[in-house]
C-alpha cells in the first residue's frame, strides 16, 4: 500500500471517529450545553479552525492521475491532493509580487498573470499553494506531537500522583531532570539521533513538551485523592482503577483540554525555531520562513514569503488560544457550576 | 531613584561629547594603513600546515616564496621571487628531473626575538638554502598536519624520509626528544634536496612535474627560520609557533590578536629593498590587455618599488551585513558584495548611481573555480556498470540542467555557465569552447533518456518514473531550496530524483561507502593549471578504494593515458590539443553536470589604488596603495554623528523624569 492510501484511509478514519465522538457528545447533555456555548462564545475563531482543518484533510487526501501543470513530466505519476490540484498552472519564472503581471526582477511576463494573490517564490512556485500546504504539516505536528505528549503525561502524573512513594519520586526526578535541560538542546540532540523527517520532529518535540501538562496532572490529582467523595468512593470499596478513571480522570479533563490548547501553538512555534536551525520539517510554516529570511534585506524587499507564512501561522494559532480560552472557562466543572 | 536618572543623564551627556564610530585608534588615520578583514579565526599560521583563504591572508604576507605570480598577467604567470630566476626542468638519467633554484643574497627574516640565539641583540638573519630544505623536511615530518604532502611527494625519498622519522621516533625516545631539525639531519634529510652552497637547492624529482614550479608559488616550499619554530614550540606558555609567524616577507606581524586583529609592519630587512630590481619586488611594467584602460598601469607606479603601504590590519568580522556596514562607511578598504545587499550595489551589472556617488569601484575576475554536480560511477544505475544505458542517463539529465538560470536565481548573475571541469581563465581552455549536452534541450533528453531504456521516464523494471537520489549535506533551508532548483528541472524530463539531506558527517560516510547517485560539489584551483582540475577525474584519485578527492568514481583508461601524457608538458598546442581530446571524453560520459564557474565581485573605495582580483587566495597588499588623506575627509564625511535622536530621548527622559522631582521636593516640605 502506497502513501497516499495510508494517508487518504487515515482521513477516512479521522472522519468517522470525529462523527461517532460528535454523536456521543451530542448525546450527552453537559457536553451539548458546553459545546453550545462554546460555539456562541467564538463563533469566529471555530469557523477558522474548522476552515484550516478542511484545508488540511483536503491535501491530505490524494490520488493518481488528472490534468498536469506544465511541463512536469513526473506530476502524472505522482499523488496529488485536492489542494495541488487547484493550483495547475506551471511555476514562473522567479518571484513575483502578489497579483503582479510580471516577475519581479527582470520583468518577464508570467504564465498566470495576476493569478497569484500572495505572489510567487524565488523558483517561481505560487506562495499561497505553499502557505496552503503548510497547513497540513502544521496540523500534523500539533495533532501528534499532543497524541504522544498528552497519553503520557496523563499516565505518568496521575499515576504519581495518587499513588505516591516511589513511583511519584522517579516520575518527578525524571521531570525535574528534563525541565532543567534547555529544551532546544534536547531537541537537537534528539534530531541528531532520530534523524531528519516529519515523524522525528514530532517525537522529539514528545518527549520535549509532556513534562509540563504531567507536572499539573500530578499536583492536581494530588489535591483531588484528597476529597471528600474520593475518600467516600475508597471507603465504598470502589477500586482504584474505577475511582481513576471515574472520578480523578473527568475533573482533569479541563486542564488536559487547556493544555492541549497550549501546547498545540507552542509546538507549531517551537518547529518554526528549529526550521530556523535547519532541522525543521519539509514544506512547513516554519521552513517558508525560514528560507525567506534574507528576502527581507533585498532591496526592494521581497515580504510576500514570510508575510504569508507569518500570517498563516498567526491566524491559526490565535483562532486556537481563543476556542482554548473560552473551553478552560466553560468546562472548569467550578465555573461551570456557578453558570448553571 | 531621581539621582540615578540624573547620573544616567550626565553620562549620557559625556557619551555624546566623543562620539564617533571609528573603530580604529585617531593616530592611524594619517599612516598608510589597508585595512582588509578574514572571517574565522585562524586555527594555525604555520606555513606548513594553513590552507584557507583567512590564513593565507597573513601567511601570504608573512613568508615569501621562491617564485610568484605576476601581478596583473593572465593566464598566471611565474616570475621569481626569493629566487633569482625562474629554474627550468633538467632531465636526468634515471627518468627523474632535477630543479635548481638560486636564492638571492641578503634576504632577511623579519625582526623577531628568536634570533637571539645567533648572538645578543640580533633580531634578524639572512635567509638560506637550508631553510628551504628544513621547511620541505617539516612538510615531510608526520607530526604536522600537511594536507599537501602529494605533490612534494615526488621529490627523491620524500615518503621514505617519512616513514623512517616516524619509525625512528616510535623506536627510541631518546631521539623523539630532540628538537626536529637535528632529528631531520640525523636521518640525514631528503636525498631529492641538495644544498650545495649557501644560497643554492637542488630538487630532485622522481619523474617530470612541472607543477610543482606552481608549488613553490605557494607558502609551503617558504624559507623557515628554524630558530622561531624551537624558540616557540620549546616552552609551554609561550606563543606556539602556529601562532607567531617569522618569515621573509615584505610584511611581519607586529600585533597578533587570534579573535580581533592581525597587524601587519613592513619588514625592514625583505630582500625587495637590497635587490629593488628583482621582478616581484617592484610593481609590473605591462600587464594583461585591458589593465590600462582599467588604471591598473598608472605611470606614478609602474615600475616603482613595492610596498606602498606601510601597514596593513586584517580585522576578525565574521558577520556579513556589519562587515559591509563598515565597509560602506569606509572603514574597511575592500568588500565582497554581500547577497541581501546585492541589489542595492548592483544592477544590471553595473554599479547603482547610489554606490557611484559613494566613489565605489566594481571589480570581477571569474576565479579558477568550477561547481558541479556529480554521478557516482561506481553506482548501479547511473554509472560505469550501466554502460551504455547509463551514459545516456547522464547525458539527459545534463541536457536538462539549465545552470544560466541557476546562476541568474541563486547567485545574482556571478557565474560563467560552466563547459567543461575547466575554468576559462586557465591556459589551455579551448577558446569558446560549447559542450553540446550543457545547452538546455529538453526534447533531445527525452529522445535520450527513451533511448537509455527509461521512455518518458518510466523505470521498466517497476514501471514507475526513475528513482535516483541527491545526497547532499545542506543544513539551511536555504541551500535545500537550491537543491529543489535542480529536482524540478529533471522533473521536466519525467525523473523522480529524491533529496536525500544528512550531516556533513553522514555524506562524508556514504561517500566512503560508496552509498550515493548524485552529488554537488565545488573546486577552487590551488595553481592555475589545468591538471589540478582534470586530475579530478583520474582512476588514481577515486574516492573508492582510493579515498582520493575524484567523488564521481569516475575512472576511464584513454582518459587516464592522456591525462599523464598532458600532466608533464608544458603549455603549448600540443598539450592543447591533448586537453581537448580529455574534454572530448568528459563530455560524452558525462561524469559531471557542469554548473558554473564563479565570477568574484568586489568593491574597492577611491582612495585604494593598483587593486586587480586576484582568484586565488593569494594576498598581493604589497601592490596595492592608500591615499590616506582622501580617506580620512571621506571618512568624516560619511560617518557625521547623528545627535538629534540622542537628544530627543534625553527630552523625553527629561519629561518623564520631571513629575516625580516635583513631587518628591512637594513631599519633603
Amino acid at each position: 500500500m502506497e502513501a497516499h492510501h495510508v494517508s487518504n484511509l487515515l482521513v477516512a478514519l479521522l472522519l468517522l471517529g470525529a462523527a461517532a465522538t460528535g454523536r456521543a457528545l451530542w448525546r450527552n447533555r453537559l457536553w451539548r450545553e458546553a459545546l453550545t456555548e462554546l460555539w456562541r462564545r467564538r463563533r469566529l475563531s471555530l469557523l477558522t479552525i474548522a476552515l484550516f482543518i478542511s484545508v488540511g484533510l483536503l491535501d491530505s487526501v490524494a490520488w493518481i492521475g488528472g490534468e498536469v501543470a506544465g511541463e512536469d513530466l513526473l506530476a502524472s505519476h505522482e499523488a496529488r491532493s485536492v489542494i495541488d490540484r487547484l493550483f495547475l498552472k506551471p511555476a514562473e519564472g522567479s518571484y513575483s509580487a502578489p497579483f503582479a503581471t510580471h516577475t519581479f526582477y527582470n520583468k518577464q511576463p508570467l504564465v498566470a498573470p495576476a493569478g497569484h494573490p500572495f505572489g510567487t517564490d524565488i523558483l517561481g512556485r505560487d506562495v499561497f499553494h505553499r502557505t496552503l500546504k503548510g497547513v497540513r504539516v502544521a496540523l500534523l505536528i500539533g495533532g501528534f506531537t499532543s497524541l504522544i505528549a498528552i497519553p503520557l503525561a496523563l499516565l505518568l502524573g496521575i499515576r504519581a500522583g495518587y499513588f505516591g512513594g516511589r513511583f511519584d519520586d522517579m516520575v518527578f526526578f525524571v521531570m525535574s531532570t528534563l525541565a532543567s535541560i534547555p529544551s532546544l538542546l534536547l531537541l537537537i540532540a534528539l534530531i541528531l539521533v532520530l534523524g531528519r523527517g516529519t515523524w522525528q520532529v514530532c517525537v522529539a518535540l514528545g518527549i520535549t513538551s509532556w513534562v509540563g501538562l504531567c507536572r499539573v496532572t500530578r499536583g492536581e490529582t494530588l489535591k483531588l485523592r484528597e476529597l471528600d467523595y474520593i475518600q467516600a468512593a475508597k471507603a465504598l470499596g470502589v477500586s482504584n482503577g474505577r475511582i481513576l478513571l471515574r472520578h480523578i480522570l473527568p475533573n482533569l479533563m479541563h486542564l488536559v483540554i487547556v493544555t492541549f490548547v497550549l501546547l498545540f501553538s507552542q509546538l507549531v512555534l517551537s518547529e518554526a525555531t528549529l526550521a530556523y536551525l535547519g532541522i525543521g520539517v519539509d514544506g512547513s510554516w516554519g521552513q517558508m520562513i525560514d528560507q525567506a529570511r534574507t528576502e527581507l534585506s533585498r532591496e526592494p524587499v521581497i515580504y510576500w514569503n514570510i508575510a504569508a507564512a507569518g500570517a498563516a501561522m498567526f491566524t491559526l494559532l490565535l483562532a486556537v488560544n481563543y476556542v482554548g480560552d473560552a473551553l478552560r472557562d466553560i468546562l472548569d466543572p467550578r465555573t461551570l457550576r456557578e453558570d448553571a | 531613584m531621581n539621582r540615578g536618572n540624573l547620573a544616567c543623564c550626565a553620562c549620557a551627556l559625556l557619551l555624546l561629547a566623543g562620539c564617533s564610530n571609528n573603530p580604529y585608534p585617531d593616530a592611524d588615520s594619517a599612516t598608510r594603513t589597508y585595512y582588509t578583514t578574514f572571517v574565522e579565526a585562524h586555527r594555525t599560521l604555520d606555513p606548513a600546515e594553513a590552507y584557507n583563504v583567512s590564513a593565507h591572508k597573513v601567511t601570504g604576507l608573512v613568508y615569501d616564496t621562491l617564485l610568484e605570480y605576476h601581478y596583473l598577467k593572465r593566464p598566471y604567470t611565474l616570475i621569481p621571487g626569493l629566487a633569482t630566476e625562474v629554474p627550468v626542468a633538467e632531465p636526468l638519467a634515471d627518468g627523474g628531473v632535477r630543479y635548481r633554484f638560486r636564492l638571492r643574497e641578503g634576504a632577511g627574516y623579519g625582526d623577531d626575538p628568536c634570533f637571539e640565539r645567533g648572538g645578543k641583540g640580533r633580531r634578524s638573519r639572512e635567509v638560506v638554502a637550508e631553510d628551504i630544505a628544513y621547511q620541505l623536511q617539516r612538510l615531510a615530518d608526520p607530526a604536522l598536519q600537511v594536507q599537501v604532502r602529494e605533490p612534494f611527494s615526488r621529490i627523491v625519498g620524500f615518503r621514505d624520509f617519512m616513514t623512517a622519522l616516524e619509525a625512528r621516533r616510535r623506536a627510541d625516545p631518546a631521539f623523539a626528544a630532540l628538537p626536529a631539525r637535528l632529528q631531520y639531519q640525523q636521518l640525514g634529510g631528503i636525498p631529492g634536496l641538495r644544498v650545495p652552497g649557501r644560497y643554492e637547492l637542488e630538487v630532485r624529482l622522481s619523474e617530470p612535474y612541472p607543477q610543482l614550479l606552481y608549488w613553490f608559488a605557494m607558502e609551503f616550499s617558504t624559507p623557515v627560520p628554524w630558530e622561531a619554530v624551537e624558540y616557540y614550540d620549546a616552552r609551554p606558555g609561550r606563543a606556539r609557533f602556529a601562532d607567531h609567524p617569522v618569515g621573509a616577507g615584505a610584511f611581519q606581524v607586529v600585533e597578533y590578536q587570534k579573535q580581533s586583529r592581525v597587524v601587519l609592519e613592513r619588514n625592514p630587512n625583505w630582500y625587495g629593498y637590497r635587490h629593488p630590481d628583482a621582478p616581484a619586488a617592484r610593481y609590473p611594467s605591462e600587464g594583461a590587455p585591458g589593465d590600462a584602460a582599467l588604471g591598473l598601469l598608472d605611470p606614478a607606479y609602474r615600475g616603482r618599488p613595492v610596498p606602498f603601504v606601510d601597514r596593513i590590519e586584517i580585522r576578525l568580522d565574521k558577520e556579513d551585513i556589519p562587515r559591509f556596514g563598515k565597509f560602506l562607511q569606509g572603514y574597511y578598504d575592500v568588500s565582497k558584495i554581500i547577497k541581501e545587499s546585492f541589489d542595492q550595489v548592483v544592477q544590471s551589472d553595473r554599479l547603482t548611481p547610489e554606490m557611484e556617488a559613494l566613489g565605489v569601484r566594481l571589480q570581477k575576475a571569474v576565479s579558477p573555480s568550477v561547481f558541479y554536480l556529480g554521478f557516482n560511477m561506481a553506482d548501479k544505475a547511473v554509472g560505469a556498470a550501466a554502460g551504455a544505458r547509463g551514459r545516456k542517463l547522464r547525458q539527459a539529465m545534463s541536457l536538462a540542467v539549465d545552470s544560466a538560470r541557476f546562476i541568474e536565481l541563486f547567485l545574482n548573475g556571478r557565474g560563467v555557465e560552466a563547459q567543461a571541469p575547466l575554468p576559462p581563465v586557465l591556459a589551455g581552455y579551448p577558446e569558446g569552447y560549447r559542450n553540446p549536452y550543457r545547452q538546455v534541450d529538453l526534447e533531445r533528453a527525452r529522445r535520450l533518456l527513451g533511448e537509455a531504456g527509461y521512455p518518458e521516464g518510466i523505470d521498466p523494471q517497476t514501471g514507475k518514473p526513475l528513482r535516483l537520489s541527491f545526497d547532499t549535506y545542506a543544513t539551511s533551508s536555504q541551500v535545500l531550496l537550491q537543491r529543489e532548483f535542480f529536482v524540478n528541472e529533471w522533473r521536466k524530463i519525467g525523473i523522480d530524483v529524491e533529496i536525500a539531506n544528512t550531516t556533513y558527517n553522514e555524506f562524508q560516510a556514504k561517500l566512503e561507502r560508496g552509498a550515493y547517485q548524485l552529488y554537488f560539489y565545488g573546486w577552487s584551483a590551488d595553481y592555475p593549471d589545468p591538471e589540478n582540475f582534470l586530475f579530478l577525474l583520474t582512476c588514481d584519485m577515486r574516492r573508492i578504494p582510493h579515498n582520493g578527492p575524484n567523488s564521481a568514481n569516475f575512472c576511464d583508461a584513454r582518459y587516464d593515458r592522456l591525462f599523464a601524457q598532458m600532466e608533464v608538458m608544458p603549455n603549448g598546442p600540443e598539450r592543447n590539443a591533448i586537453i581537448e581530446e580529455m574534454l572530448a571524453i568528459l563530455r560524452e560520459e558525462r561524469p559531471w553536470i557542469e554548473l558554473f564557474h564563479r565570477i568574484d565581485y568586489s568593491l574597492a573605495h577611491e582612495w585604494i589604488s593598483n587593486l586587480k582580483p586576484f582568484g586565488m587566495s593569494h594576498p598581493m597588499y604589497k601592490y596595492y596603495d592608500v591615499d590616506p588623506k582622501r580617506r580620512a575627509e571621506l571618512r568624516a564625511a560619511r560617518n557625521r554623528p547623528v545627535v538629534w535622536p540622542a537628544w530627543a530621548l534625553l527630552g523625553v527622559a527629561v519629561l518623564g523624569v520631571a513629575p516625580g522631582v516635583r513631587t518628591f521636593f512637594r513631599n519633603r516640605q
